[in-house]
């Protein structure tokens, strides 16, 4: 036994009997002891007694508060457990920020997925998942040839495997409008047949990976993969295959690579409908370069490539501006004199980011979370979309207590640890990457420019046509799909009745007759808004409801509400409707639009509010319409 | 270890994983208990081997027919032979 494991088995065992005790007094503590040590815990073996304790305490009653619920299936050429169980108490328990999902789990025969999916009336679709957990066996991965056959041979095999698996996931989705998460292939650890394998496709190394390529780079939007190769390599391969586990019980893989896909697997089916962060806020003085700038001065601070400690702080800097270049927006957050804060930004040559890379620059004496809520309100975003990077630990617990929805990075002694702290955090995945993501860091700053328009024109009237605003209203089409439910998906302040919807769910709506829908893409003279607003409207009889409304909070107060409403009537009045109905459905996060139906005319009635579709007049605005739906024009 | 000894620390273990109480004896078995079924062993073994930091052989579990005998077989492995 190790010298080291025995004081944190001791310790395990302490928290493990402590967490007993919770239990049986009813502790609602008990969560949080949980989630702590569950986070902590990097053991297979810890991971399942944590599990056992969390059902115990179900049992006797005690639960998490504001659970999530979902619905999973887990298939595959393995047996599901025990991994499904560390997926149920990651889900449970591992997530960060009391966020607590309860799992209800159907679990495949062992290596009977294919049939599993295919056969139309079996128990996987009967069971209605919302998540499909897709485990492909590596027996049906490999090449079974010859090592001399012509390398288009093995290629056409290797396509063959991937296309075929991706079929399975194309079925699945279709009939149960499941979000598929695939499990790709760990690598082989063995040496034979020594360096050849790099030669030749028919080695199980050079096969798993190529196939491993085509599923991630042919996968669909529905399509994610959970990257086991990834988390293979990053394990050690050695450790990824467990021979005894898989003669004994058919088990996918090694203890420790089991919690991780598991790890990464719970991410991704708690992530599903998530947006990642936006902004990254920044502390200055041994965060950016090294030292304090107020008292170092200009000269004396560490940057650049003239010093290994510099090298790493310009190294953190440039991965920042890639994350930029990605769409995350920059803040600094700093205690500091504004104009000494700005110095090094606009004199010091070896600077990676400049001025101009920061959506918002705070640097002043006020508390940082102060400045944090100013940040997030001057770049109009929720909290929750910011994570705060300090190398100070004070500043991160008066973060963490004063601004609790703002997730934290304490940075480690050593700067070389900056960029792999921060790439570890998961803050930063797009499910899928649109061009409008890439263009929204350039957004933001127009949308600066446009506040200080604003605050140079008094005259609203003659504010809003100097923006010349011009939008495309149109239906939704298949194409637009991925983009619609990503919006629908993570918009949360102006949005009415906050329902989530898959691109599945999207494309029903496209079907359905009774529904009409539409989205609006918003440009003026400084830049293109690109997809602003999405609308669901369905119709019951002679009253049209509106089942979803939702805004990006960037065109706020620009008559966007106006010829909204403009064409929800329309749309209503040519189906034949007489009433508007409208639906507020509060939230933690959308008490913006509390008073929206209200504002817009619409008069109260239980639970809903409603407008009469005969009287009402068609608002004029100052935006200049392209393009109406259903062919309108 | 003696055999009462392994026992003692597997009856933590037991409380540990499963919901209902389990009062171990060299003669228990699986079949005496509804709990344990092949699920659970596999979570027990799991948690045995990190536990004695041992590593069972493949098929050897199987073979043991009570709580004294997978005992024994723990003072085997730990003993290394």
């Amino acid at each position: 036994m190790s010298t080291q494991a025995v004081p944190t088995l001791t310790s395990a065992a302490d928290v493990l009997r402590h967490l007993k005790e919770l239990v049986l007094q009813k502790d609602p503590e008990f969560f949080s002891l949980l989630r702590e040590q569950t986070l902590a815990t990097t053991n297979t073996a810890d991971m399942l007694m944590l599990a056992a304790l969390r059902k115990r305490a179900a049992q006797r009653g005690l639960v998490a508060p504001n659970q999530k619920s979902t619905r999973v299936a887990v298939l595959g050429g393995y047996t599901p457990h025990p991994l499904h169980e560390l997926i149920g108490h990651l889900l449970a328990a591992g997530q960060p920020q009391n966020i607590s999902w309860n799992a209800e789990f159907l679990l495949g025969d062992y290596d009977n997925y294919i049939a599993e999916i295919v056969e139309e009336s079996g128990r996987l679709y009967e069971f209605r998942p919302e998540v499909i957990l897709l485990f492909p066996s590596h027996r049906r991965c490999q090449y079974t040839g010859q090592w001399t056959d012509p390398r288009e041979q093995q290629e056409s095999a290797a396509r063959t495997a991937a296309a075929q698996i991706l079929d399975l996931c194309r079925t699945a989705n279709a009939r149960s409008g499941a979000e598929i998460i695939l499990a790709n292939f760990p690598l082989p650890a063995r040496f034979d047949p020594g360096p050849y394998r790099a030669r030749t496709l028919a080695s199980d190394w050079n096969f798993r990976k190529f196939v491993n390529l085509e599923l991630g780079l042919d996968a669909p939007s529905y399509v994610h993969i959970c990257d086991v190769e990834f988390l293979s390599a990053r394990r050690g391969t050695i450790r990824a295959w467990d021979a005894r586990a898989w003669f004994e019980t058919k088990q996918a893989y090694g203890r420790d690579l089991m919690l991780d896909v598991a790890r990464e697997a719970a991410h991704l089916i708690a992530t599903l409908r998530e947006s990642p962060k936006k902004v990254v806020v920044l502390d200055l003085d041994n965060t950016l370069w090294g030292g304090v700038v107020g008292d170092d001065g200009l000269d004396g601070i560490e940057i650049g490539d003239t010093s290994p400690r510099g090298e790493a702080f310009k190294s953190f800097q440039q991965y920042l501006a890639s994350l930029a270049s990605r769409g995350v927006l920059l803040a600094v957050c700093s205690k500091n004199d504004h104009d000494k804060a700005a110095e090094p930004f606009e004199k010091h040559p070896e600077m990676a980011l400049r001025m101009t890379d920061f959506a918002a620059f705070k640097a002043n004496w006020q508390p940082k979370s102060e400045n944090i809520r100013q940040i997030a309100q001057d770049l109009n975003l929720g909290l929750d979309s910011l994570v705060f990077v300090d190398d100070n630990p004070a500043e991160i617990e008066i973060v963490k207590q004063f601004v609790p929805e703002v997730a934290t990075l304490l940075l480690s002694p050593d700067p070389s640890e900056y960029v792999a702290q921060l790439q570890d955090m998961h803050w930063f995945e797009p499910k899928t990457l649109t061009a409008e993501d890439l263009e929204r860091a350039g957004q933001y700053r127009q949308e600066a420019q446009r506040q200080e328009l604003l605050s140079s024109v008094t005259d609203m009237s003659a504010y809003l046509e100097s923006l010349e605003m011009q939008a495309q209203i149109r239906e939704f089409r298949s194409l637009d799909a991925p983009r619609i439910s990503q919006l629908i998906n993570k918009s949360n302040q102006f949005n009415l009745t906050t329902r989530r919807r898959t691109e599945a769910q999207v494309l029903s709506v496209i079907e359905d007759p009774s529904h009409f829908h539409f989205t609006v893409r918003l440009a003026d003279r400084f830049g293109d808004y690109g997809l602003i607003s999405v609308v669901i409207g369905k119709m019951e009889g002679e009253i049209a409801e509106i089942d979803t409304w939702l805004m990006s909070c960037r065109v706020l107060k620009r008559q966007v509400e106006e010829e909204v409403l403009n064409e929800i009537v329309r749309l209503a009045r040519l189906r034949g409707a007489t009433r508007i109905r409208g639906v507020y459905l509060p939230t933690a996060k959308n008490g913006m639009v509390k008073d929206h139906y209200p504002s817009l005319g619409f008069t109260p009635v239980p639970d809903a509010f409603e407008l009469d579709a005969h009287s009402y007049q068609i608002r004029s605005t100052k935006i200049r319409i392209l393009e109406r739906p259903y062919d309108a024009n | 270890m003696t055999q009462i000894e392994v026992i003692s620390r597997l009856q933590t273990i037991f409380d540990n994983l499963f919901m209902e109480n389990v009062v171990l004896t060299p003669e228990l078995s699986a079949d005496d208990v509804e709990e344990w079924d092949s699920q659970t062993q596999i979570n027990l073994e799991v948690a045995v081997e990190n536990a004695f930091n041992i590593s069972f052989r493949v098929g050897e579990t199987q073979a043991t027919k009570n709580v004294g005998e997978f005992a024994d077989l723990i003072i085997r492995r730990m003993n290394g032979a």
